[in-house]
C-alpha cells in the first residue's frame, strides 16, 4: 500500500451501505451484511478518479456520532479526528447516509462538517426512501448543508460513477457551520444540530403525514411477535441443523465416491509399499476425510450469510435480549455468539459492537464454547456411533446434533452469569437499544463470495495443515518398522505406539486409549483433524462410497477393545469424548484473536487453560457416571 | 434560586408522558430527553421534536423514529417524554 496517496474515509452511521460503497469503488470483497456492526475493523483500499489519480479510501466501522464510546465508534471517531497515529489525515470524507432516516443519520454528518473537513454526502437507498414516500430533493440538501450531494442506490451499483465525479480534483472545501455560535455548550450545540437538521429535512427531505406500513413492518408483526416470533426462531433453526444433514448428504455423496475412486486408481497404479500406503492412507485418506465434510460447512455458512443479509439477525438478538439478560449479557452479544456457530474468530472480534466493557470480556470468553463448523466433522463422525446405526437417519440425528449444541450454549450462559457476577456491575450503565432494518431481499452475489471464501480456507486448511499432520501421524505409526506381521504389534512397536502408551494415563480415566488420546493431542491444531487422525490410526482402508469409509471408521471404532476384551467404544465413552470436543479450546488462531482483543495474554492463556480443564472433568464425571 | 426557565421546563416535564407510558400504536413528539443516557439516546436519533411511533410495548420495545425502526429497554424509554401527535 502507497502511503504518500491520499486519503479518503468512508464514515457514517452503521448499516449505511458504507462497505456496499467500498466495495463499488475499490472492487474489494469486504463482507457486508443487512445489520449495524457488520464492519467493526478499519479496511483500505485503492481506486482512481476519473481524472486517473490514484486515490485510497479508508472504510470505517459505522458509528452515530464522534462520541460513540462502542470500540468499534471509537476506531472511526479516532481516525476522523486525526487522532490516530497508524492513519494519516483524511483529505476528504464520504459520509454515507440512509435516504430514508436522514434525519437520524445528518446527525453525524454535521459533527463531521464541525471538524473542518471537506465533505461528500452520499445519499444512499434513495429507492427505500421513495418507496416510503419519502419526497427527496438532493440539491436543496447540498444547498442548506453547503456540501455536494450524490444520490446513489449502492447494492444496484447505481450512482458510482456519480460519485467518484463529486471526488474529483479540486476537493470541494470544508463546509461552514452556520448552526454553531461562539461560546457554545456541548448542550447547546446537539439542540443547534437537531434545530438544523430538521430545518435541512422539511426542505429536502420531506415524509408523508400518515406512516405506511410496509412488507418488513407485516413481517416483523410476525417475527417478533411474543409468541410466534419465538416459533419462528425455533423453526429458523431447527431448518438450519435438519439441512446440514439431509440437503448435504448428496454432494457429500458425491465427494466419497470421488476420494474412493481416486484412492482406487492410485493404489492400481502403483507397486505396494510405503509410498503407496502414504499416498492411498496417509494423503487422500486423512486430508480426504476432512474434506468431506465440505458440503456441510457450506450449508452452514450459506445460511449464516442469509441470516446476516436479510435483516432477521438483529430481530434475532432483539428475540434473544431477555435470555441473555438472565446471564448478564444482553441482545447485542447474541450476534457474536450466533456466528460463533460458524467459526469463533469474527465472533469475538464481532464483540466490539457492544458498549459495555465487562459484558464484552464475558461474551469473547464464553464464544469458543458455541460449537463451530470444525467441530461439525467430529460431530458427524461420532453421532452415528452413539445412536447405533448408519448415517441417513437425519430428523433423530439433527435432534441429537442440536443437543449437543444445546449443551455448549446452556455452559457457556452459566459460566457467562457466574463470570459477570465476579467481573461486577458497569460503571456506567448499559442498556438494550438496537436498530432493526428494514427487511431486504439477500445479497446472492455476496453471500455466496463469502460461503467460497469460507469452504476455500476449510478446503486450504485440509490442504495445509491437516495434510501435514496426517503426513505425520502415517509417519509416527508406521516407523521404526517391526518384524512382526501381526498389526498391534507393529502399531506398538511404532513411535506413536509409545506416544500412546505415555499418553494413555491422562485418557484412560475420560474412557479412550492412548490411540484416540494421540488422535485428540492432534486436533489441538485443527479440530477436524481428529477425524482423519483417528482413521490413520485405525488403518481404515476408503471405500468407493464415503458413507462407507465413515462407516468403516466407525466399525472400527466400535470393534476396538481394550486389553481385557471389553468394547472401547461404549455410550459413555463416546458421551464423554463428544463433551470433550464441545468444550475443549482446541484452537489456537482463536486465542491469538481472543489475546489482540483482550490487549492481554492472560485472558487468552486462562481461557485455553480453563477450557481444557473443564473439557477434561466433563468427560471424565459423564464417563465415570455412566459407566 | 431556581430560573424561571427551569420552571416552565419542570412544568411542561410533568404535563408529559414517558414513552414507556406511551399507548401502543399511536404516534407521538418527542418533547425531552431526560435522564443518564440522554446524550446515547440523541446520537442514536431520538431528538427533542421528532416524530416517534410505538409498536410493541414488553421488556423492551419497538418504535418508528423518523422510518427507523428501533427496539430500547424500558429504562431508556423511561427518559423520553412524548407528547401525542396533534
Amino acid at each position: 500500500m502507497d502511503s504518500d496517496l491520499e486519503t479518503i474515509a468512508l464514515a457514517g452511521n452503521p448499516n449505511a451501505g458504507k462497505t456496499t460503497i467500498f466495495n463499488a469503488l475499490t472492487g474489494s470483497h469486504q463482507k457486508v451484511g443487512n445489520y449495524a456492526g457488520v464492519t467493526i475493523a478499519k479496511k483500505s483500499g485503492e481506486f482512481f478518479t476519473p481524472h486517473g489519480r490514484k486515490i485510497r479510501l479508508l472504510d470505517l466501522p459505522g458509528c452515530y456520532s464522534l462520541q460513540g464510546d462502542s470500540p468499534d465508534q471509537v476506531i472511526a471517531s479516532r481516525v476522523l479526528c486525526g487522532q490516530d497515529p497508524e492513519e494519516p489525515a483524511a483529505a476528504l470524507v464520504i459520509n454515507v447516509v440512509d435516504a430514508s432516516a436522514l434525519e437520524r443519520h445528518l446527525q453525524l454528518t454535521l459533527e463531521l462538517i464541525e471538524l473542518g473537513l471537506p465533505v461528500v454526502l452520499a445519499l444512499n437507498m434513495v429507492d427505500v426512501a421513495e418507496n416510503n414516500g419519502i419526497r427527496l430533493d438532493p440539491a436543496a440538501l447540498s444547498d442548506h448543508l453547503g456540501i455536494p450531494v450524490v444520490s446513489l442506490m449502492a447494492t444496484k451499483g447505481k450512482g458510482i460513477v456519480e460519485l467518484k465525479q463529486a471526488i474529483r480534483h479540486p476537493l470541494p472545501h470544508a463546509a461552514e457551520t452556520p448552526w454553531l455560535e461562539e461560546g457554545m455548550s456541548a448542550e447547546q450545540k446537539t439542540q443547534a444540530r437537531i434545530r438544523h437538521i430538521q430545518q435541512t429535512c422539511e426542505l429536502a427531505a420531506r415524509r408523508p403525514d400518515a406512516a405506511q406500513q410496509l412488507f418488513s413492518d407485516r413481517l416483523d408483526q410476525f417475527l417478533l411477535h411474543p409468541f410466534f416470533g419465538w416459533i419462528a426462531f425455533a423453526l429458523i433453526m431447527f431448518v438450519l441443523f435438519w439441512s446440514i444433514f439431509s440437503i448435504s448428504s448428496i454432494p457429500v455423496g458425491w465427494l466419497e465416491s470421488a476420494q474412493g475412486a481416486l484412492q482406487e486408481f492410485v493404489a492400481k497404479r502403483m507397486a505396494p509399499g510405503d509410498l503407496n500406503d502414504l499416498i492411498t492412507q496417509g494423503i487422500i485418506g486423512g486430508a480426504g476425510s476432512v474434506l468431506v465434510f465440505l458440503p456441510q460447512i457450506i450449508i452452514l455458512f450459506l445460511f449464516i450469510g442469509l441470516l446476516e443479509s436479510t435483516g432477521y439477525m438483529s430481530r434475532a438478538a432483539f428475540l434473544m435480549d431477555g435470555v441473555m439478560s438472565r446471564v448478564g449479557l444482553s441482545g447485542k452479544s447474541f450476534l457474536p455468539l450466533l456466528s460463533a456457530h460458524a467459526c469463533a474468530i469474527p465472533a469475538i472480534m464481532a464483540t466490539r459492537t457492544i458498549d459495555s466493557a465487562k459484558e464484552r470480556l464475558v461474551t469473547i470468553f464464553v464464544a469458543p464454547w458455541m460449537s463451530c463448523s470444525a467441530r461439525l466433522p467430529v460431530y458427524l463422525l461420532l453421532v452415528p456411533m452413539l445412536l447405533h446405526r448408519e448415517e441417513g437417519n437425519s430428523m433423530q440425528q439433527g435432534l441429537v446434533m442440536a443437543t449437543i449444541y444445546l449443551v455448549g450454549i446452556f455452559t457457556a450462559f452459566a459460566v457467562a452469569k457466574i463470570l459477570r457476577k465476579k467481573l461486577g456491575p458497569d460503571e456506567q450503565s448499559n442498556h438494550f437499544m438496537m436498530e432493526l432494518p428494514p427487511f431486504h431481499p439477500p445479497q446472492w452475489c455476496y453471500i455466496l463470495r463469502h460461503v467460497r471464501d469460507r469452504a476455500w480456507a476449510f478446503v486450504k486448511n485440509a490442504g495445509s495443515i491437516i495434510l501435514a499432520i496426517s503426513i505425520i501421524l502415517w509417519a509416527l505409526q508406521t516407523y521404526p518398522k517391526s518384524s512382526s506381521e501381526d498389526p498391534a504389534e507393529k502399531l506398538a512397536h511404532s513411535a506413536m505406539g509409545r506416544i500412546s502408551a505415555f499418553i494413555e494415563p491422562v485418557f484412560a480415566p475420560i474412557g479412550h486409549d492412548g490411540k484416540t488420546g494421540a488422535a485428540i493431542l492432534t486436533s489441538f491444531a485443527a479440530r477436524e483433524v481428529f477425524v482423519s487422525s483417528i482413521a490413520i490410526m485405525h488403518h481404515v482402508e476408503e471405500a468407493d462410497d464415503e458413507v462407507e469409509t465413515r462407516g468403516s471408521i466407525r466399525s472400527q471404532l466400535q470393534a476396538t477393545t481394550w486389553a481385557d476384551g471389553r468394547p472401547m467404544f461404549t455410550t459413555a465413552s463416546l458421551i464423554s469424548l463428544l463433551l470433550f470436543y464441545i468444550y475443549a479450546l482446541q484452537c489456537l488462531p482463536t486465542s491469538a484473536v481472543v489475546a489482540r482483543e483482550t490487549g492481554s495474554w492472560k485472558w487468552a492463556i486462562g481461557q485455553f487453560t480453563f477450557m481444557s480443564a473443564f473439557a477434561w472433568f466433563a468427560a471424565f464425571l459423564a464417563f465415570q457416571l455412566l459407566s | 434560586m431556581p430560573h424561571t426557565t427551569d420552571i416552565i421546563r419542570a412544568l411542561e416535564q410533568d404535563s408529559l408522558i414517558s414513552l414507556e407510558q406511551a399507548k401502543v400504536g399511536c404516534e407521538f413528539h418527542i418533547r425531552f430527553i431526560n435522564g443518564p443516557a440522554c446524550e446515547k439516546l440523541r446520537q442514536m436519533g431520538f431528538c427533542e421534536s421528532m416524530r416517534i411511533k410505538k409498536i410493541t410495548d414488553g421488556r423492551n420495545m419497538i418504535c418508528t423514529v423518523c422510518g427507523t425502526k428501533m427496539a430500547l429497554s424500558r429504562e431508556l424509554a423511561h427518559q423520553v417524554l412524548v407528547e401525542a401527535s396533534s
